[in-house]
């Protein structure tokens, strides 16, 4: 009798559950963008006969589905919760590492690889013998922390990878390695990396800053020329957004404003719009405060200082990056009157036409160990 | 489509539903044959063609066979012709590419591959085809004339993708007439959600341990990981499979169908000869009734058994993928059977229990690492982990971190292994059983709860959802 009740109880709540769900679905307005995951989420997909054949259309609707399922962020935040009870130490890809740090898992490069990037590299040298160059390639915060990973953790030691693209790059004419390790491995008790998210922290990129400058042979400014100012005290960066693991601590973000400021311009090719300050407030307010720096990625965009004639120490430099230049570019802006700036994620034109175009012969290229090495796109800069 | 999925859940399933129970009786089979249509052709637009082409001869060739005018001979021409043509159609694009470069190879010449993606279900689909026309040959099936009735047993959606195979006899006459009662479609519900469950929560997890491993270079595995990394696939494959054999199962209940077993507790197998009465169950009664017991079986003397074992096993093999470790991985099996039948089995017997299952277990693992590596020289860098021929240590401090961030789930692996299914009782329990406290029943059912909202919070958070048998 009583398994009978039972039975029926089942079969109408898995019925009701699927159809209550499939109604929410179908009758929550579908957002364009996900603040939480930073991204454009899956807009309805087009029923044609080209996207039926291609499975286009099968596939759009398969992520349409995902993206915009009812309560999507709390189902995430259940799956991370279960991970985290049967002692799982990773979800998604991150570590949950002691001292409240967070971190992406690094993958060692094929070998075969690294050697096409930095040979990519060093054709790129050879194809500009009269501009000077320098490589800057930043650790991510594993390559820094390892001790600070779950207890046994395996990892592939980052250093090991830098040290190869160091010997690879030495020797050349005009280029010049400079090894992120050595700059920022003396400050590693610092607070140099945020520990939600991939970037480093303002005080991270200062450092990197104060070895470039020195490489250029200019006069770094010590810290103590600058206004130390918290702007947001609520960041949940990338690797949370990832995570998801519960009791996160936010990290905070640092503004360094030069006691002695120089006027800026920041035009935006992507946009045509051309600004005056180097940082974009309305980010503060969102999830991804990262771009607060810069106002986020863009395929080109210059960025001119009002130096006095003959103060500056750069007319011209091209930066040739990814997102760790967004907090680091405002410390050039004392000493470099003009810096050009690509993402060459982004940016489809020729770089060797630019700078003649432009009349630029100092180059900046400035990445971190894992977008170096994970997303090719390096090979891109000789075309 | 795959049945882990939001889409199929959410979506698919809640209008099948919608259309199947508020249709007449007589509609219920088109509704099911149309809505299975549309499941393949969300994955294969274009290759439900070569379902429909299978479809039709094998639905034109059985009415040929309900001639009984026709002699024998006639009928046997024709069951050999569909069997052609399943086999062909199967052959084209399943091993075309295989032969070509071995062709190659041996030859040292150059003939274009085809390069075909593998058409989804088709080595489950041909098989169920040729059951119908062989049954229907045999006299143990009659011929179906109701053209929808047919369609809808070789493209039922339930278990058209990844089986159990159905063999057309067991389902001829439910085509016809079933009736879905509520404690049906409950057990269908209860067995759907383990199954997804077995799938999502289980299966995918482990399997991304052993990921972690086999991505690495097998050269640099200590011991104890590389056993470890071929457990986690073991698990993995096993939850994966009787998973979806499970879901399968379940849909099929809610809809009226009931398909045989497909897995009966593998592991806690004492023999590879009693693996292979558990393991796949649909797959092995097809090759044992329509190869292994035509060509004669054991009826015949030593020498045709060994040959037939031989051909079973090789032909499982290949059914389960075009390339050589398969054949090599069913030769395998095939060789350890033999050994049995002559002499093992009779040893076994007088071991004791847990040596039977050391001995049965240990055979089937390294039968996993054949079956993982479609490269034959990963292979043996594999089994050189495993046996600690590459010089590294018996462990590491991966083998550590792996071992503790995975332990509750491979305690819950092992204990779904052992007991995921009642073992029969004795009768005085049996009664006891027929109505369990409500407290149980209760309990049963939060649990069945538990389990499906975590599994769609991990099925909302998945990226990594690829089902393992679709490749076969």
């Amino acid at each position: 009798m009583m398994k009978k009740q039972t039975d029926r109880l089942l079969a109408i709540w898995f019925i009701v559950t699927l159809f209550v769900l499939a109604m929410i679905f179908l009758f929550s307005p579908a957002s364009k963008f996900s603040e939480l995951e930073n991204r454009y989420l899956q807009a309805a997909p087009k029923l044609t006969w080209d996207n039926l054949i291609s499975k286009k259309f099968a596939e759009e609707a398969e992520t349409f589905v995902t993206d915009h399922f009812p309560k999507r962020g709390d189902w995430v935040w259940v799956k991370s919760l279960s991970e985290q009870l049967r002692l799982q130490q990773e979800n998604n890809g991150i570590y949950k590492g002691k001292d409240g740090y967070l971190f992406e898992k690094f993958t060692n490069p094929d070998p075969v690889l690294l050697t096409k990037y930095t040979d990519t590299i060093k054709a790129f040298a050879a194809a500009h013998p009269d501009s000077d160059m320098k490589f800057l390639l930043a650790p991510t915060s594993i390559g820094l922390y390892p001790d600070k990973l779950p207890w046994k953790a395996p990892y592939d030691p980052q250093d090991k990878v830098n040290d190869a693209a160091a010997e690879q790059l030495q020797g050349l004419a005009n280029l010049t390695f400079m090894n992120g390790f050595d700059v920022l491995m003396p400050h590693a008790s610092e607070d140099i990396y945020y520990r939600t998210d991939h970037h480093w922290t303002t005080l991270g990129a200062y450092y990197a800053y104060e070895a470039y400058a020195k490489q250029m042979g200019w006069t770094p400014h010590p810290v103590t020329d600058y206004d130390i100012k918290t702007v947001s005290d609520s960041f949940l960066g990338s690797y949370d957004t990832r995570g998801q693991f519960s009791l996160v601590k936010p990290d905070s973000i640092e503004k360094y404003l030069p006691k002695q400021p120089v006027g800026t311009s920041v035009y935006v090719a992507d946009t045509d719009i051309t600004t005056d300050s180097l940082y974009d407030d309305s980010y503060l307010a969102k999830k991804d405060k990262y771009s607060y720096f810069l106002g986020g990625v863009h395929a080109l965009m210059t960025i001119t200082s009002d130096i006095p004639q003959g103060e500056e120490d750069l007319d011209k430099l091209l930066v040739i990056k990814d997102s760790y230049a967004h907090s680091f570019l405002p410390f050039l802006t004392q000493h470099v009157k003009e810096i050009h700036v690509i993402d060459m994620r982004y940016y489809n034109g020729s770089i060797g036409d630019y700078m003649e175009q432009n009349g630029i012969s100092h180059t900046l290229l400035l990445f971190n160990t894992a977008t170096f090495t994970e997303n090719g796109e390096i090979l891109k800069i000789n075309k | 489509m795959v049945f882990s999925s939001l889409l199929f859940l959410f979506v698919f399933l809640p209008v099948v539903f919608l259309l199947y129970f508020l249709s007449p009786r007589r509609m219920k089979n088109l509704v099911l044959f149309l809505t299975s249509l549309v499941f393949y052709a969300w994955g294969e637009p274009v290759y439900i063609v070569i379902m429909l082409i299978s479809t039709v001869t094998d639905y034109s060739f059985g009415l040929l066979l309900d001639k009984p005018e026709w002699g024998q001979k006639r009928r046997k021409a024709i069951v050999v012709a569909s069997v052609i043509v399943n086999l062909a159609l199967l052959s084209y694009f399943k091993y075309a590419d295989f032969a070509i470069s071995n062709v190659n190879a041996l030859l040292g010449i150059d003939i274009p591959l085809t390069e075909l993606a593998l058409p989804i279900g088709i080595s489950f689909y041909t098989f169920q085809s040729m059951s119908y026309i062989i049954d229907v040959y045999r006299g143990t099936a009659k011929a179906q004339r109701n053209w929808i009735d047919f369609g809808t047993f070789v493209a039922l959606f339930p278990q058209l993708v990844a089986g159990p195979i159905v063999q057309y006899n067991t389902l001829a006459e439910q085509l016809r007439e079933r009736r879905v009662t509520m404690e049906m479609f409950a057990e269908g519900v209860k067995r759907f959600i383990i199954g997804l469950a077995k799938k999502v929560l289980l299966a995918n997890n482990i399997g991304l341990l052993w990921h972690a491993i086999s991505d690495a270079d097998a050269g640099t595995l200590p011991v104890l990981t590389a056993w470890l990394g071929i457990i986690a696939f073991a698990f993995q494959i096993y939850f994966d499979f009787s998973g979806y054999s499970d879901m399968a199962i379940g849909l099929g209940l809610m809809f009226g169908f009931r398909f045989n077993e497909n897995f009966n507790k593998p592991y806690t197998a004492q023999s590879i000869t009693d693996f292979w009465r558990r393991w796949h169950i649909s797959l092995s009664s097809w090759f044992r009734d329509y190869v292994y017991i035509p060509l004669g079986g054991n009826r015949k003397g030593l020498s045709k058994q060994l040959r037939n074992i031989l051909i079973v096993w090789v032909l499982t093999g290949i059914w389960h993928g075009a390339a050589w470790n398969f054949m090599l991985w069913g030769l395998y099996f095939g060789v350890i059977l033999i050994f049995e039948k002559w002499a093992g089995l009779r040893l076994l017997a007088r071991a004791p229990r847990w040596i039977r299952h050391v001995y049965a277990s240990l055979l089937i693992l390294i039968g996993w690492v054949l079956f993982a590596f479609d490269e034959l020289p990963k292979v043996g860098d594999y089994l050189g982990a495993m046996l600690g021929l590459h010089g590294r240590p018996l462990w590491d401090d991966g083998t550590v971190y792996y071992l503790y961030t995975n332990v509750i789930l491979l305690l819950l692996l092992i204990a779904a292994s052992i007991a995921w299914k009642k073992r029969p009782v004795a009768k005085g329990v049996e009664a006891a059983e027929k109505s369990p406290s409500p407290v149980r029943l209760m309990a049963g059912f939060a649990w069945l709860i538990v389990l499906f909202l975590l599994s769609v919070s991990y099925l909302v958070d998945a990226t990594f959802n690829p089902f393992l048998y679709f490749r076969f």
